[in-house]
């Protein structure tokens, strides 16, 4: 009898690892995993993989590619974080590797064209999927033209000029501040304030004969 | 408020980071410009557009891609980690050797040290100063110069100092007084 109240006890009053670490803050899983914890590094990831794909994937525009590099950020995220100054924020040092990776990328493109027929021969591979997938509670007319829409807008964000691209979804899509996203592109405010508005105005523009 | 001013501050306008007084301006202007507020609904409703873009999912083999990864930059880690200690022991014993070595040298290979040398004790005494007469079968030459100095042989300068000859009973007084 004893025992089953003990056990209970210890069920009901000790959380686990994993729900101590989900209770944390950034900060304190970073240090929990460099004082030895390897599952503090497993949240890490859980918190930023689908954030981080989301990035690279509007930054490059390509599903496959931007999975590859999410893993990499997290690759070097492994690799360097004892060398992360813990006085900073960890979510700018992760966008930081990933926003140079996709800039890399981009780069590499532009130097390889054959890399960017390959992009878009798996965007035509896309188009094949059956709709379903898309939203299987729409009506049909509404997922073609959900589907229509979101490829309208992917690809005037695609027409956006990169450094003002990268500028518009950390703001937009990832709701960073000003300072971050200067911490991040490595520019100053007023340069990030500048490219934001000038990235906004663009966008409007290429995507308003679309949708009026 | 002139449109020039209104674009400058859409931007923290749109953001609402305006403070009240601007904001006013602002807000009072769109209802005065028709332009700027076009241009105000056409950029919010882009931003709208994009802001809802669905989310883009994982694959689901990418947390053991990840993980398969992970693992073996652990592994290369490991390896890399071993390979440092291997180095710094190996670096560790050659140093410990030289060390060692050199204390060798320097304990065996110390000079010995010059030890007292052990005599038996000396027990001075005074001589008894005593005359003691030159004793010579032949009757010998002494030369002398005028500076008194006795030179020998005095064959050697007997052209140019008196020569005399000296009894062998001449007893000699110490010359060095």
């Amino acid at each position: 009898m004893a025992d089953i109240v003990r056990k209970q006890a210890v069920s009901v009053e000790v959380p686990t690892v994993r729900e101590r670490l989900q209770a944390m803050d950034d900060s304190a899983v970073v240090t929990a995993f460099l004082g030895g914890e390897e599952r503090a590094f497993s949240e890490l990831v859980t918190r930023y993989q689908t954030r981080l794909l989301n990035f690279v994937y509007r930054t490059i525009g390509d599903r496959e590619k931007a999975e590859d590099l999410v893993q990499e950020v997290f690759i070097r995220v492994y690799r360097h974080l004892h060398r992360f100054d813990r006085s900073k924020k960890f979510s700018t040092w992760v966008y930081t590797i990933a926003s140079n990776l996709a800039k890399n990328e981009l780069r590499n493109r532009s130097r390889n064209p054959l890399v960017l027929f390959q992009t878009v021969q798996k965007n035509s591979q896309d188009e094949d999927r059956p709709l379903q997938f898309e939203d299987t509670t729409s009506r049909p007319d509404d997922m073609y033209r959900k589907r229509h829409l979101r490829e309208i807008v992917e690809e005037s964000v695609a027409k956006l000029p990169e450094h003002h691209r990268n500028v518009f979804i950390l703001r937009e899509l990832e709701g960073k501040s000003y300072e971050e996203i200067a911490e991040i592109t490595d520019c100053n405010l007023g340069t990030v304030k500048s490219r934001l508005n000038r990235a906004r105005n663009s966008f409007a523009e290429i995507i308003a004969p679309y949708v009026d | 408020m002139d449109c020039r001013d209104f674009c400058e501050q859409h931007l923290a306008f749109v953001d609402d980071t305006l403070a009240g007084i601007e904001l006013v301006r602002m807000q009072r202007h769109i209802a005065e410009c028709e332009s700027c507020a076009k241009q105000d609904a056409k950029i919010r409703r882009a931003l709208l557009l994009f802001r809802n873009l669905p989310s883009i999912e994982l694959s689901p083999d990418f947390s053991s891609r990840l993980e398969a990864r992970l693992k073996s930059c652990q592994e290369d880690q490991l390896a890399m980690t071993q390979h440092s200690m291997r180095r710094g022991a190996i670096a560790a014993a050659l140093a410990s050797a030289v060390m060692l070595g050199y204390i060798g040298t320097t304990l065996f290979n110390q000079p010995v040290a010059p030890r007292d040398i052990l005599l038996p004790p000396v027990v001075a005494t005074v001589p008894e100063p005593e005359l003691t007469p030159i004793t010579t079968s032949a009757p010998a030459i002494v030369a002398s110069v005028s500076a008194g100095l006795t030179i020998w042989p005095v064959a050697l300068f007997a052209e140019q100092v008196p020569v005399r000859f000296a009894h062998s009973k001449l007893e000699l007084t110490n010359y060095t007084r």
